[in-house]
């Protein structure tokens, strides 16, 4: 250890850096206050033996100067004192004397002294050292905290719960929110709700959000069910949740329409399905466990359906809402939140009817803390008003001429037209017709084969033998020999146009009475399909005398 | 599987949903989906969005389907139909014969 001893007395200076070197430390001498300060930058000392009288600088002025100097690190100062007054022992203590020693003394007091405030010197040492890595976590665990919150941030951004038809309130106990509000617009125009709460709050539970909200977004926009969604979701946070961890949740689709509602509820409190006067029409009780827990072999996606007239409403909230406490430990209950609820919301479910429900758990609640992340959202029954959406499509394809030849082995086993269309529709601009063009291939080559090629009778097609007809149809499918059935499909970006000709190596035509061509409005289960071909085309001909027929189709044309 | 059919909760509705293809390869699927369905006299809801192909012998089998149910159910719904099905249910008037929502 580096001492420091301040003393205007060489005999004094020589006794002690004697006794001191002798104890093993390192001894370097000031002669007064002003030398103590010039020399500490340099000697870095780590205990100061610091006498009172000296000229100069005393030992009084000197102590605060040297604390200064030694900034957050504690330096022990003894006094060397042969004074024993009272006052200038508690001036030395003013000061910031850490101990005195008076002259003469014993050599044991000496090293006991020095070797107590070593001990002391050592803990501060340590502490500050400790003091610095603990700041350099925990700017570290805020860096990261921001990161995690920039990417929930960015995978929420997609989160579509701003919509007329939605009110939502929510309040996270700390800046991670373990409950999840989402929504989503289908590609119907229908509406997907997610009312998620994770065991916990923090990180740990907004971690888990993450594959959750990306699934849901996902399977919203392709517009899957409700069942398919939570199998997946249940199936995502079975794999990546510990065992003691789950999320409570509920997910609604409504229709396009607002005429009806679809849910699936597993764990959390009872939703309340009010009437169009606001009386509590129905509870919808959780049918199911957490999300979560059960593997996909016993997981239940059962829903459940109710069809809604407009001004309905569908009031859902996490278990925050119903345990908050008041500042007796009274919780709200679901009773008395059922209550609010039906008394406050009438069918406007204005943003001031819904803002007097949050106000009212505010008051009750007080200042008391809460305990859970709170979530309430509450969903208008009403069209949605929500379009269709639209891909965007890259506008930029390239003209092509294509002929596919279908021999019989082709057709056996197999559905050459839907290979055909799977193939087309990677094309962007042809994607949103697949439907459509499925229809008109599928329509076109089933008629040149079951009518040209395997001389079939659509009236075959009647209620009791509609089954026959196609195992008739593939009977005869497997007796072709040498058959060719000729695609030929011209396609042209510039005019937006889809045509294509179909022809075989068959002697037989196309024919449109055999072919059968009932009326639009028959009940017939059979013979629509010249009529869906004419309508769903743009052009329909029958060329070269009834062997080859030419479909157009133009893509320009609005889907809907 | 193409062709899922499962009651609601409450037994009250009958929700086929077919994906993917709805053509004849379905027929027999199709039938079994309506088949057994009790005297509860469900409401049989077909769910159509995860129907991307569907031909005149998916039409002849939707009829066949009412035929067949008749008065042992409440009505057949037609639901989540994408724009270009919505059309052909459209062309083919089915809205006389089905409650397309």
């Amino acid at each position: 250890m580096k001492v420091l001893v301040v003393d205007d007395q060489k005999a004094n200076q020589i006794m002690l850096t004697g006794l001191l070197e002798s104890f093993g430390h390192e001894v370097v001498c000031a002669n007064n206050g002003r030398e103590a300060l010039d020399a500490f930058e340099q000697v870095q000392p780590q205990l100061v033996l610091l006498d009172v009288m000296m000229p100069e600088m005393d030992g009084f002025e000197t102590a605060p100067r040297l604390k200064a100097m030694s900034g957050n690190i504690h330096l022990p100062i003894i006094f060397l004192t042969a004074l024993d007054s009272q006052e200038t022992l508690l001036e030395c203590l003013k000061v910031g004397g850490d101990d005195f020693l008076s002259i003469p003394f014993e050599p044991v007091i000496l090293q006991a002294k020095v070797n107590a405030h070593a001990r002391v010197r050592e803990l501060s040492y340590s502490l500050v050292q400790k003091n610095r890595t603990l700041a350099w976590h925990s700017a570290r665990m805020e860096r990261e905290q921001n990161v995690v919150q920039h990417m929930l941030e960015n995978a929420l951004a997609e989160n579509q719960l701003q919509q007329p038809f939605v009110k939502s309130y929510l309040r996270p106990t700390s800046s991670f929110n373990g409950d999840v509000c989402l929504g989503r617009v289908g590609p119907f125009g229908n509406y997907y709700l997610f009312l998620g709460d994770f065991t916990g709050h923090g990180l740990a539970p907004a971690t888990g959000a993450l594959p959750v909200a990306q699934a849901f977004f996902s399977m919203a926009e392709r517009g899957l069910s409700v069942g398919d969604m939570v199998t997946e979701f249940n199936s995502r946070l079975y794999k990546v949740l510990p065992d003691d961890m789950f999320c409570a949740a509920l997910v609604v689709e409504m229709s396009a329409n607002g005429d009806r509602i679809s849910c699936w509820s597993g764990g959390v409190p009872d939703a309340l399905l009010l009437d169009t006067q606001g009386q509590l029409e129905h509870r919808i009780k959780p049918q199911h466990m957490a999300l979560g827990i059960l593997p996909r072999a016993q997981f239940n996606s059962q829903l459940e359906h109710y069809f809604v007239t407009p001004g309905q409403r569908l009031v859902m909230f996490s278990d925050g809402v119903v345990e908050a406490c008041n500042h007796q430990g009274e919780m709200i209950g679901e009773e008395r939140f059922a209550d609010w609820v039906t008394e406050m919301l009438d069918s406007e479910c204005s943003e001031a009817q819904f803002s007097a429900i949050v106000e009212r758990i505010d008051s009750f609640t007080g200042d008391t803390p809460l305990n859970d992340d709170l979530s309430l959202l509450c969903l208008k029954c009403q069209a949605t008003g929500l379009e269709p959406q639209a891909k965007p499509q890259n506008e930029y394809n390239l003209p092509f001429e294509l002929r596919v030849v279908l021999t019989e082995h082709d057709i056996r086993n197999r559905d050459p037209m839907q290979r055909m269309v799977d193939s087309l529709a990677k094309l962007d601009a042809l994607q949103p017709h697949k439907t459509s063009l499925y229809l008109l291939f599928a329509e076109s080559f089933n008629n040149l084969l079951e009518h040209s090629v395997l001389d079939m009778q659509s009236e075959l097609k009647q209620q009791e033998s509609f089954e026959r007809y196609y195992e008739e149809r593939q009977s005869r499918i497997e007796q072709l020999q040498g058959l060719e059935i000729y695609f030929d499909i011209d396609y042209h970006p510039t005019s937006q146009q889809l045509s294509f000709t179909l022809s075989s190596n068959t002697e037989h035509r196309f024919d449109g009475k055999h072919a059968g061509n009932s009326a639009n409005e028959s009940e017939d289960t059979f013979g629509r399909g010249i009529n869906l071909i004419t309508q769903v085309a743009d052009e329909v001909e029958w060329r070269d005398g009834g062997s080859l027929l030419y479909v157009r189709y133009s893509l320009s044309r609005p889907l809907a | 599987m193409s062709v899922t059919r499962e009651f609601s909760a409450d037994q009250k509705q009958l929700i086929i949903s077919i994906k993917g293809k709805f053509d004849f390869s379905l027929v027999q699927e199709f039938r079994q989906a309506y088949s057994h369905i009790g005297d509860s006299e469900p409401l049989v809801i077909i769910d159509l969005r995860e129907t991307e192909y569907l031909d005149s012998s998916a039409l002849g089998m939707l009829l066949n389907m009412r035929k067949s149910l008749g008065s042992t159910v409440k009505g057949i719904h037609l639901i989540n139909a994408r724009p270009e099905v919505k059309r052909i249910l459209d062309i083919s008037r089915f809205e006389k014969m089905f409650t397309i929502a």
